[in-house]
C-alpha cells in the first residue's frame, strides 16, 4: 500500500478503503498547509484549513475524476482558501480584534524569512502560482489544471511573476 | 522592450523549459547584455532562496483531527456498508441456499432410489422365500391329502401334483405309495396317470414295473402297459410275459400285452 501512487490509493479511498486517507494525508499534509500558511502567513488559520481540505478530499471522495491527485489536491486547497478570504472581506472585524491580530502578526513576523516577505507582497494570484510552482515543484501542466488556465499561459505568468518577486526580493534585502 | 523578453524567458531558462530556438535566443543575448545576466545571476539566488526556505510542520492535532474524522466517516459509512453487505449476503445466501435446494433435492432422489432399490431387492428376497414357504406348504398340504381317509381327497391330492414340472423324492414317493397299495382302485389309477407324466424318472420307470406285478385291476394293467410301452421300457417285457403266462389275466388284458410287447422287442 504504501508504495502505491496518489491516484490508485484515491481511487481506492473513493471505493470506500477510507483508510489509505491516512497514507496520502501523511505524504502531502505539509505540502498543503505550508502552502496555504504562505498563502496567509497565519498558523493556525493553515492548520484549520489544511483540516478543511483533507475533510472535503474525503467527503466528495467519489468525485475525484481519475486525474492527477496532488492536481486535485491543490484546487481544493486552493478552492477552500479563496472561501475563507471572500468571507474574510466581507466579514467586518471590530477593531479590537483587528488590534489583536496585528499584535499577533507583528510578533509571527519576526520568524518570516526575507522569501517569505518578499512573496507576501505579490498579488495573490502571482503569490499562488510561485508558491505552487517554486516550492511544490508542480509543473506548469498541473498548475494550468489548478488555476484552470493552459500551460503556455502560467508558464509566462510564472515567468513574470518571479521577475516582479526578483525586484521585490532583491530591493528589500540589498 | 527587447531586454524585457529576454527577461521573461530566464525563469524558465534556469528551469530549462524553453525550446531550442528560445534557448538559443537566449543564449546569444546573455552573451552581449550584461543587464539580464546580472538578472539571471538574481533569478538563480532566488531559487537559491527558495530551495533553503525550510518548511515548518504543522501541529500533530492536525493529524490526530483528521484520523479522528476518517474514524467517524467509517463509522456514519459503516451503516451504509452494513446494508451493502447485507444485499451482498443475501445474494450470495440465495446462491447458496439455492445450492442447497438442488443438494437436498438430489440427495432425495438419490435415497428414494436407493430405498426403492433395496425395497425391491428385499422383496424380491421375500418374495422367493414366501414361494418356497408356499410350495413347502403346498407340498406338505398335497401330501396329507394323499394320506386323507377319503379316497376322493386322495385322488384330488395325487392330481394335485400334475402342477410340480420337477417333483421331489417326496412327491414321487408318495404317488409310488399310492400307485402301489392304495386299497381304493380309482386312487391307484389317477397316481399312475400322474406318475406318466414323470417317466423321465428311472425312480418312476422301476416303480411302473413293480406296479405291473403286484396290479390286480384290469384297467390299472392296462395303463401301465400302455405308459411302458409308450416309453418303450426293455426292462417290462419280463414281468409282461409273466403277466401273459398267467392264468388269471384277463383277455383283453393279455391282448394289450401282447401288442406292446412287439413294438418294444
Amino acid at each position: 500500500m504504501e508504495n502505491l501512487t496518489d491516484e490508485i490509493l484515491m481511487l481506492k479511498v473513493a471505493n470506500g478503503n477510507l483508510d489509505l486517507l491516512k497514507i496520502l494525508f501523511d505524504r502531502h499534509h505539509k505540502h498543503v498547509f505550508n502552502f496555504i500558511y504562505k498563502m496567509c502567513s497565519d498558523r493556525m488559520l493553515s492548520e484549520d484549513i489544511t483540516q478543511e481540505v483533507f475533510y472535503k478530499l474525503m467527503k466528495y471522495r467519489t468525485s475525484y475524476n481519475n486525474g492527477k491527485f496532488v492536481s486535485w489536491l491543490f484546487t481544493i486547497a486552493r478552492n477552500s482558501l479563496n472561501t475563507h478570504f471572500r468571507r474574510v472581506s466581507t466579514h467586518d472585524e471590530d477593531l479590537d480584534t483587528v488590534a489583536y491580530k496585528l499584535e499577533d502578526e507583528s510578533a509571527e513576523k519576526k520568524d518570516y524569512s526575507d522569501l517569505h516577505h518578499a512573496i507576501n507582497k505579490l498579488e495573490t494570484s502571482d503569490r499562488e502560482l510561485v508558491i505552487l510552482n517554486r516550492f511544490h515543484e508542480i509543473k506548469y501542466e498541473d498548475l494550468a489544471e489548478i488555476v484552470g488556465s493552459t500551460p503556455g499561459a502560467v508558464k509566462t505568468k510564472v515567468s513574470r511573476a518571479l521577475n516582479k518577486l526578483r525586484t521585490i526580493y532583491f530591493q528589500n534585502s540589498y | 522592450m527587447d531586454n524585457n523578453h529576454i527577461s521573461e524567458l530566464l525563469p524558465a531558462y534556469l528551469d530549462k523549459a524553453l525550446d531550442n530556438e528560445q534557448q538559443h535566443v537566449v543564449e546569444q543575448h546573455l552573451e552581449s547584455c550584461s543587464i539580464c545576466t546580472a538578472t539571471l545571476a538574481a533569478l538563480r539566488k532566488l531559487n537559491l532562496a527558495f530551495e533553503n526556505e525550510s518548511e515548518i510542520s504543522p501541529s500533530t492535532q492536525l493529524r490526530a483531527n483528521f484520523f479522528e474524522q476518517i474514524a467517524l466517516e467509517k463509522e456514519n459509512n459503516s451503516k451504509v456498508v452494513n446494508l451493502d453487505s447485507v444485499t451482498k449476503r443475501s445474494k450470495h445466501n440465495w446462491i447458496n441456499n439455492m445450492l442447497k435446494i438442488a443438494a437436498s433435492i438430489v440427495l432425495l432422489v438419490g435415497v428414494y432410489f436407493f430405498g426403492r432399490q433395496q425395497e425391491s431387492q428385499r422383496s424380491d428376497n421375500q418374495i422367493a422365500i414366501l414361494n418356497t414357504e408356499k410350495a413347502a406348504f403346498k407340498q406338505a398340504a398335497m401330501l396329507s391329502l394323499m394320506e386323507n381317509k377319503s379316497a376322493s381327497r386322495r385322488i384330488q391330492g395325487v392330481n394335485y401334483m400334475q402342477e410340480f414340472d420337477q417333483p421331489d423324492t417326496a412327491i414321487v414317493a408318495a404317488l409310488t405309495d399310492r400307485m402301489l397299495y392304495d386299497e381304493n382302485t380309482n386312487v391307484r389309477a389317477a397316481a399312475v396317470e400322474v406318475l406318466a407324466n414323470f417317466t423321465s424318472s428311472e425312480q418312476v420307470k422301476n416303480t411302473f414295473i413293480e406296479a405291473l406285478k403286484v396290479e390286480k385291476d384290469p384297467g390299472i394293467q392296462i395303463a401301465i402297459i400302455q405308459t411302458l410301452g409308450r416309453i418303450q421300457e426293455k426292462k417290462a417285457a419280463k414281468p409282461m410275459q409273466k403277466l401273459l403266462d398267467q392264468e388269471e389275466t384277463q383277455p383283453f388284458v393279455k391282448e394289450q400285452i401282447e401288442s406292446v410287447l412287439t413294438t418294444i422287442i
